[in-house]
């Protein structure tokens, strides 16, 4: 009888030896462990990562925002892009003006027509 | 020179530039070369303080690295042994009274061996490579002997 054997076209499994294996791995990985240096000072800079003599930056200043992504796309289409940024003036007032300048042009072209 | 039992590590060695004109760190890098090759006693240059017995530092101190120097002495693990060579590392060399420097070295570390030279001869580095090693082998037979006691 085999137990936890499993048997397929491309292959076998078996649980026995997957448990072995993982008992024998984490030995192996606690033996290694064991071997580093223990005489290390807690809660000093010995801990922190060894950045050529520099502080360690915090996590948000290391951070690399979304709009870095865009650097390349908006760097080809700066010509377009620029022009329609200065159009953003974020007043109400003139994207209102926009709609009514638009909607009057498309009017006249539809009246004409 | 004879050294025990206790010490069965290569010397793995940190080079820290605070400020120096290079000379010494040339000097450095001759002992890697075939003439010196210092690689054969085990002594070896490594990437990271961490990972180093040994921190070598060459030049006067000036303001930027000082921090740095603190940081880079304060990682390297103990038992650990300080070497200063050249010159400026030991006594602010030319540039004693420098605006820029705060050296020497042994104001803001605490400094094992000396090796005073503008720039210093190679066998003088191994030298006081040497003399670290004996001082490193010292601290760890008296450790040894503390925690065979316990």
């Amino acid at each position: 009888m085999n137990i936890g054997l499993l048997e397929t076209g491309s292959g076998s499994w078996n649980a026995i030896i997957w448990i072995v294996m993982v008992v024998v791995i984490g030995i192996v990985v606690l033996w290694v462990r064991s071997q580093g240096e223990e005489k290390y000072k807690k809660d000093t800079n010995q801990t922190k990562p060894f950045l050529s003599g520099n502080p360690e930056v915090s996590k948000e200043d290391s951070h690399v925002s979304a709009s870095h992504i865009y650097w390349g796309f908006t760097e080809a289409l700066k010509k377009y892009y620029k022009p329609l940024v200065t159009l953003h003036t974020g007043d109400l007032n003139d994207y209102s003006g926009w709609i009514v300048l638009v909607m009057a042009i498309i009017l006249i072209i539809v009246g004409v027509s | 020179m004879k050294f025990n039992k206790n010490f069965d590590r290569s010397l793995w060695v940190f080079h820290l530039n605070t400020g120096s004109c290079n000379g010494c760190d040339i000097e450095i890098v001759a002992l890697l070369t075939p003439r010196y090759d210092v690689e054969r006693f085990g002594i070896k240059l490594v990437g990271s303080p961490k990972h180093a017995d040994v921190l070598l530092v060459t030049g006067p101190v000036n303001r930027k690295m000082l921090p740095r120097l603190k940081l880079i002495y304060e990682q390297t693990p103990d038992p650990k042994a300080v070497i200063v060579v050249g010159t400026c590392g030991t006594s602010g060399g030319v540039f004693y009274d420098s605006y820029n420097i705060v050296g020497p070295v042994d104001k803001h570390i605490p400094v094992d061996v000396y090796v005073p030279g503008c720039p210093i001869r190679p066998e003088a580095i191994i030298n006081g490579v040497l003399k670290a090693w004996l001082k490193l082998e010292r601290v760890r037979s008296q450790s040894l002997e503390k925690t065979q006691k316990k």
